[in-house]
């Protein structure tokens, strides 16, 4: 009996879940006139991607994607390698007033991004990197990589010493500990760290609204507010880029299915 | 194991690479070489601006040999949150749609980001063109306060509120066309004795707010507008006009002309009402007009007009940056914006266009656009918008006039709502 009311409640909220994207799909594949005429829950009379096609057109969401992969490829790369050689220093190195740099490190993670907009797009356009993906990659790693540490730095911490003094006894010097033996052991970790940090650069909005300026430069969701006007807005053009936007993410989750769950257990070592 | 465990690290080094290469080559641009007119706004491909504008660029390639026009279109929201900035760096465009209004395009005047153009707009006679009315957000006083002043920008087009209705409707119920709110009362009357909920009413959003507005200005004057929107002289909210509105507005839904559902409607789901013939009439703006006109295929429908001062005014405005680098080019583009074919063309595809050629219209619910908007206009009975005065005005305007909806405030509260944040504003404004 319970194991029942488990699964019901499973379903229901799988439905709860389910349904926006549902009512997405049906209005993305519906005519504008249709939707006029019969409102968003219906169902689609004859399916029709001419609302996807434009929306692609209009935008030129190819491009888009290509920003979007480069921009967060670059920042998972650049996080994961910058959160390891920070928590190599913190956790394994026990660097004098470590805890402090890991309390100013959350603290810079939780600042609103609204708070720093301002100052970013100083720097951005003194140091004339306004407008180039360039400066959304430096502040999206920094961010990544701010949170990574903070993450490795406790995994590396609980890291087994026999395998530091062994690696150390064999003649290995930091550096040489650091690839050859710390790296390898937590790359389930670092899969995890990447995998995040890729996915929550991919949805950012805000910062590079601001900072990306040119329609080429832009990132997905950037070009997804295209569509809002000031008073109206074209439902079935603005369901047909949702369910543009939301199939990239749908595709990484599945490739990363694997990496994704074992972020569950994240921060153990073997 | 899949995953990132087979991305070796070679692989991450080779992505990493190659990402870095194409992030790098993404930006700069040589000044040399030919002309280009950096161009930015912000309508829909379909709208009647987005269309007419479309027009306006292929004349100026073709009378402009050699200039090339870099036409991006922008988000509203993307312009509205980021012009300051855009404007302050050597990115900005040349030329750009912006929402006119003392918060945005007077903000931008008194940071001197926006160019005087006073010069350009006599010399090219635009002043000429565009009634008393219509400049009003086109000029802008040292404090940024619109009506006076030096010109910043040119409106293409106009926009007001209006009533649209279904004629199959009214003909099966037996109704004239209202010109008179009494005439409207006792149309909606019949309305509401047939079982039907007369209006289709967003008040999750501007539509709600924009009714209570019309229906204090049917005893206003100009006079009260000017005192109000911009600041000649003191405003009392609880005087008989405001009075009159929030009081006529909370009546209206305690006799069922309003539904009381319609507190968290959004403006689209009020319209996709009216399209799918549920509601008789809707008191909304021109803007919808082109969205009607694709979308109801089942009933014939038209327009009236409020009596009286009405809310509207010119719509957003080219705008010239400071930082631009072709303000000649800028110039000319605007000028072609201001022609007869450009003008006939955004009337044509359902905008109402500020300067009249006079030819004739395509359709008749074109003609009834523009003739009512040339009647407006000429008897200078355009009042503005009720969230412009201060800002963040907007959502206290969608809070106050919900609460008359719900019932959960008397007028009187609602006006008080209303009173503080516009007092509050005042001091901003140097009075």
């Amino acid at each position: 009996m319970k194991r029942h009311a488990v699964l019901w409640s499973l379903i229901v909220l799988a439905v709860v879940m389910l349904a926006p994207f549902v009512i997405v799909a049906l209005n993305a594949l519906k005519t504008p006139a249709q939707y006029a005429s019969d409102g968003p829950l219906a169902l689609p009379s004859d399916i029709t991607f001419q609302g996807v096609i434009d929306f692609w057109d209009r935008v030129g969401f190819g491009q888009k994607l290509l920003n979007s992969f480069i921009i967060s490829g670059s920042v998972a790369v650049l996080a994961v390698v910058v959160s390891v050689l920070n928590a190599y220093a913190l956790g394994i190195g026990r660097i004098r007033g470590r805890s402090w740099i890991l309390i100013a490190f959350l603290v810079a993670n939780t600042l609103p991004q609204e708070a720093m907009v301002y100052p970013l797009y100083f720097l951005a356009k003194e140091t004339g990197l306004y407008d180039t993906q360039l400066s959304v990659i430096i502040i999206f790693t920094i961010i990544q990589a701010a949170f990574g540490t903070y993450l490795l730095s406790s995994t590396y911490a609980g890291f087994p010493h026999e395998l530091l003094e062994a690696a150390r006894i064999d003649g290995a010097n930091k550096w040489q500990t650091l690839v050859r033996i710390v790296v390898p052991i937590s790359r389930p970790t670092l899969g995890v760290l990447f995998v995040f940090s890729f996915i929550w650069t991919w949805n950012e909005f805000f910062l590079p609204l601001v900072l990306l300026i040119s329609n080429d430069t832009q990132t997905v969701p950037v070009a997804l507010g295209v569509l809002q006007g000031q008073r109206l807005m074209d439902a079935t053009m603005t369901s047909a880029s949702a369910l543009l936007g939301v199939i990239p993410a749908i595709a990484f989750f599945l490739i990363f299915q694997r990496t994704l769950t074992r972020g569950i257990t994240a921060g153990a070592v073997k | 194991m899949t995953g990132v465990k087979g991305l070796s690290k070679r692989a991450l080094a080779a992505m990493l690479a190659a990402a870095l290469v194409i992030a790098g080559c993404g930006s700069g641009s040589g000044d040399d070489g030919p002309r280009t007119l950096k161009l930015w706004h912000y309508e829909g491909p379909d709208s009647a601006m987005g269309v007419a504008w479309a027009e306006a660029i292929k004349q100026f390639e073709s009378t402009h040999p050699g200039v090339k026009v870099e036409f991006e279109e922008k988000g509203f929201e993307q312009i509205q949150k980021t012009a300051p900035m855009v404007l302050n760096s050597k990115d900005a465009p040349d030329v750009l749609e912006y929402n006119k209004g003392n918060a945005t395009a007077g903000l931008l005047s008194r940071q001197g980001l926006l160019t005087d153009i006073t010069d350009e707009v006599t010399k090219r006679g635009w002043d000429k063109q565009l009634s008393q009315n219509i400049q009003t957000t086109a000029r802008y006083d040292e404090r940024g306060v619109m009506g006076s002043g030096k010109w910043f920008g040119v409106p293409n087009y106009a926009e007001y509120v209006m009533a649209f209705y279904n004629k199959d409707m009214f003909a099966k119920q037996g109704i004239a066309v209202p010109t008179t709110i009494a005439e409207l009362t006792a149309a909606m009357d019949k309305f509401v004795a047939a079982g039907i909920t007369p209006l289709a009413v967003g008040g999750a959003e501007y539509p709600a707010h924009q009714i209570m507005y019309q229906l204090a200005l049917s005893k206003a004057d100009k006079g009260w507008v000017d005192r109000f929107q911009r600041y000649t002289g003191s405003v009392d909210f609880h005087d008989p006009a405001w009075t009159y509105g929030a009081e006529t507005f909370a009546d209206w839904v305690k006799k069922g002309y309003v539904s009381k559902d319609s507190a968290g409607v959004k403006a689209e789901d009020m319209g996709v009402s009216f399209m799918q013939g549920k509601h008789p009439i809707m008191i909304t703006g021109t803007w919808w007009y082109g969205r009607l006109a694709a979308g109801i295929k089942d009933f014939q429908w038209g327009s009236f007009l409020w009596p009286g001062l009405t809310a509207g005014s010119a719509g957003n405005m080219w705008v010239v940056p400071q930082g631009s680098k072709n303000k000649d080019l800028a110039y000319d583009f605007i000028a072609i914006t201001m022609s007869p074919q450009i003008q006939d063309k955004l009337r044509d595809a359902g905008g109402v266009p500020v300067a009249d050629s006079g030819s004739p219209a395509a359709s008749p619910q074109i003609k009834e656009l523009t003739e009512n908007f040339k009647t407006l206009s000429g008897g200078d009975r355009l009042a503005f918008y009720p969230d412009w005065p201060a800002p963040g005005y907007y959502d206290v305007q969608v809070s106050a006039v919900q609460k008359l909806i719900t019932g959960t405030a008397t007028p009187r509260q609602a006006l008080d709502e209303l009173a503080k944040p516009y007092q509050e504003n005042l001091a901003n404004v140097g009075k």
